[in-house]
């Protein structure tokens, strides 16, 4: 017998590596073959992005009074409020505007019912530079507000902060606005000796003569929120400013002229409706220049008072952007909600079908470090939903918005936001992120529960819920909701323009959501962090 | 029929799942109620529907009760038990209606429990946020009338819910696809009706044949002309919706394999 060497066997195949990026690509493997998990994902952003215009179709402006308000258009094509009276002077070529305030209050106007202590923080008394006598004209002003100091504020939608606190004998507040060709600077002081320069802007297009002057605007006091099903929503109080000026000038290298009282705006105010005084029974409506019978048409008066001194006391007014209410741009957008269950869907039967069908043991089998997998899988499912979420909301965007704005929704007031601009990248990416988040956030779930109904479940329940029961609890549970859970994100799909220089309360009645909306983003993220931590913690402790 | 009836309720109650998705229906159903009887104060909103307020829970509650009867079935698929229960039991129709049978006499007697514990809760909350009766506000009393209708209408809207997964799960067969179907069909519509941007026409359209929106009717009373559907025609709805999951899911057990 010949005892011949036989070479062991050693295997042709090389030895597998177990670094991260084989796991990704591995993982990606497993999604794509599974048929209809690629198809189903693609169908999602599609059902979503048709849902979106669909609804946006059906979005009716021409019967909503307030897809259409009577508002003036701003110099940026804005919708705006421009009501007040001023005195004025025209001011040519370059010169400066000065005065002093030596008090100011706001109140709530005689005549109405007493509601306790109602001062409009934003209310304004100040000098002002304006283009022209039309509602809508190019301003530059510095004002003094009863709750928020100095300000100075330029194009209706511009707000720039000076000195705190309200002005009085003891501690004046010296404005002054100075004019440079089409450039305007505002200053401010306590002394009236050194300045601080609160900001400089250009406004293009000045005309030679600009009307310079004395102003104040008293917006209405906005209180309450919504309550059950929005039974009492807030409700506006009508206010009054009076304020004292002195030391006022006003150099523009002309003799001295004469101050004439004008009025900007009026009689339609911002909801169309004639302010009048309150000796007269208030009514919304329209009244093309009368007030309702008995009452009076509303009037600023600037007294000049005796050295040099003025008193200014002025009913209503208001000098800023137009605030609506309602969002429809944010409505249309809940369109997403349809994708949004499939992803959901998808990320949690992305590890409970593995679990289903036993895959599960030869994915820890080959991959024994078991965060890593749960990792890969999040990020695998996370970035698919993230591209895909991408096109489809930067096809469904720009469909919607010309939809809305042929149903009759006002392109002055409810902007169009190209996909370039700040809001129109937060929505389309924000839409993309949510989608993510809500993709890991139910792998996570997955993974805790092991079954895909009660984790599509609680992710829906944690996610779209709240929005429905935020329309239905009263004001601060519904913020707080809003706050808490991770439906905070849907707040990067709010489509109105939201201002700080306007007292407005924020109801999610209206689809206004209480966080900033990266903030309510960073919420959602929070939470997929946390459910993929105890997915992890869990996985590392279970047998499979 | 009794026998199968019987061992569907063998299958029922000894799955662990059952026992947990009840018990987190009722903790769901009566702990948002609580929460919103408790937020809810007179001085600022007198006029509310009190009963509604109280039985507002079920609206989140219904998710538990919908897995439930999603796992019913869609458990037995993906165990592969539904082919000896069919072998058992091959009268198709006879096997989903003893499903259907068992399911709505567990979800009846969780509902009652669940909306008993959301009425109790307003019961006793209530009257300590002002609504006593004064200022046109209503005191909650399950005796009146109106309030003994929409709490056992809302008893009758889980059982109908479950009913409506009940045929999806059987049509679809697949859990996931299923509660994703269902969620969609009973959360999106209200998402939609509720921020009043739509035409009012596509709006009361949703309102009036939307299973949760139309369903939930049950529970106003208050303001009856100025919803878009009555309460009884409302719970109407529902139950045609479940009826045509129902047939739909039995049509295509009898027809398919298994």
């Amino acid at each position: 017998m010949s005892t011949g060497t036989i070479t062991p066997y050693r295997s042709e195949q090389r030895p597998g590596r177990d670094d991260f990026p084989h796991l990704l690509r591995s993982e990606w493997t497993k999604f794509r073959t599974v048929r209809g998990w690629l198809i189903a994902m693609v169908a999602a952003v599609l059902l979503s992005a048709l849902a979106v215009v669909a609804i946006a179709s059906a979005a009716n402006g021409k019967q909503n009074p307030a897809a259409n308000p009577t508002v003036a258009i701003g110099p940026d094509g804005e919708a705006v409020t421009d009501n007040f009276y001023f005195v004025h002077q025209p001011l040519t070529g370059n010169g400066s505007i000065t005065v002093r305030v030596t008090s100011l209050t706001d109140a709530e106007q005689p005549g109405q019912p007493p509601f306790g202590n109602v001062s409009q923080p934003w209310a304004k008394a100040g000098i002002i530079l304006k283009a022209s006598s039309k509602p809508g004209s190019a301003y530059a002003a510095v004002m003094a507000t009863p709750g928020h100091g100095v300000r100075m504020q330029y194009n209706y939608t511009h707000d720039l902060a000076g000195l705190s606190g309200t002005p009085s004998a003891a501690s004046p507040r010296w404005l002054r606005l100075t004019r440079s060709g089409d450039t305007i600077t505002g200053y401010d002081s306590t002394d009236g000796t050194h300045w601080t320069k609160i900001g400089t802007v250009t406004l293009a297009g000045l005309p030679p003569a600009v009307k310079a002057g004395l102003f104040a605007a008293s917006p209405q006091y906005v209180q309450g929120g919504q309550g059950f099903a929005n039974n009492s929503g807030p409700g506006g109080i009508d206010t009054r400013i009076t304020a004292t000026f002195d030391h006022v000038s006003l150099r523009d290298g002309r003799p001295g002229g004469t101050w004439t009282a004008g009025r900007i705006g009026f009689p339609t105010g911002p909801e169309g409706r004639f302010h009048c005084t309150a000796s007269g029974p208030q009514q919304p409506g329209h009244y093309h220049g009368k007030c309702a019978p008995g009452a009076v048409p509303l009037s600023g008066s600037i007294i000049a008072g005796s050295g040099g001194t003025y008193t200014v006391t002025q009913n209503g007014g208001e000098i800023g952007p137009y605030v609506t209410n309602v969002d429809p741009l944010g409505t249309v957008l809940k369109g997403t909600a349809v994708g949004l269950l499939a992803v959901i869907a998808l990320g949690a039967l992305f590890i409970t079908a593995e679990y289903r069908r036993g895959l599960i043991r030869t994915t820890f089998a080959a991959s024994p470090r078991r965060g890593r997998v749960l990792a890969a899988k999040a990020i695998v499912i996370g970035s698919v939903t993230f591209v895909a979420g991408l096109i489809g909301a930067a096809i469904a965007l720009p469909i919607a918005e010309r939809k809305l704005h042929s149903g009759g929704w006002a392109s002055s007031v409810f902007p169009i936001w190209s996909l370039t601009s700040g809001r129109g990248l937060q929505i389309v990416v924000g839409t993309a992120g949510l989608l993510a988040v809500a993709a890991i956030l139910a792998l996570s779930a997955g993974a805790v529960l092991r079954r895909s109904a009660g984790a599509i479940t609680a992710v829906v329940v944690l996610l779209i819920v709240p929005l429905i029961l935020g329309v239905v609890l009263p004001q601060g549970p519904a913020d707080w909701l809003l706050r808490l859970t991770p439906a905070a994100a849907f707040g990067l799909q709010q489509g109105t323009p939201q201002y700080s220089q306007v007292m407005h309360i924020c109801q999610p009645y209206n689809g206004c959501f209480p966080l900033s909306p990266w903030n309510g983003f960073l919420v959602a993220c929070a939470w997929a962090a946390a459910a993929l931590g105890l997915a992890a913690y869990l996985l590392r402790r279970r047998d499979v | 029929m009794s026998t199968a009836v019987r061992a569907e309720w063998t299958k029922l109650r000894t799955v662990p799942s059952t026992g947990w998705l009840l018990l987190t229906a009722v903790v769901l159903t009566v702990g948002v109620s609580t929460l919103e009887t408790v937020v809810v104060k007179c001085p600022a909103s007198c006029s509310d529907d009190t009963t509604k307020v109280s039985l507002t829970g079920v609206l989140v509650g219904q998710a538990a009760v919908a897995v439930l009867a999603v796992l019913v079935v869609t458990g037995e698929y993906s165990s592969g038990m539904i082919r000896i229960t069919l072998t058992a039991v091959p009268r198709r129709i006879t096997a989903l209606a003893a499903k259907a049978i068992v399911l709505t006499g567990v979800v009846l007697a969780t509902g009652a429990i669940a909306v008993a514990g959301s009425v109790l809760a307003g019961r006793y909350i209530l009257p300590g946020n002002g609504f006593t009766g004064a200022h046109g506000s209503l005191a909650l009393s399950l005796g009146a009338g109106p309030t003994l209708r929409a709490a056992a209408g809302s008893v009758l809207y889980l059982a109908l819910v479950a009913l409506l997964s009940l045929g999806l799960a059987t049509a679809l067969r697949d859990s996931g696809a299923s509660i994703t179907v269902l969620l969609g069909l009973l959360y999106i519509v209200p998402l939609l009706t509720d921020l009043g941007t739509l035409d009012p026409r596509w709006e009361h359209r949703l309102q009036e044949w939307g299973p949760m929106t139309a369903g939930l009717a049950i529970q106003a009373t208050r303001n009856l002309k100025s919803l878009p559907i009555g309460p009884w025609p409302g719970l109407g709805v529902l139950a045609l919706w479940a009826a045509g999951a129902l047939l739909a899911g039995g049509l295509l057990l009898r027809l398919r394999d298994a």
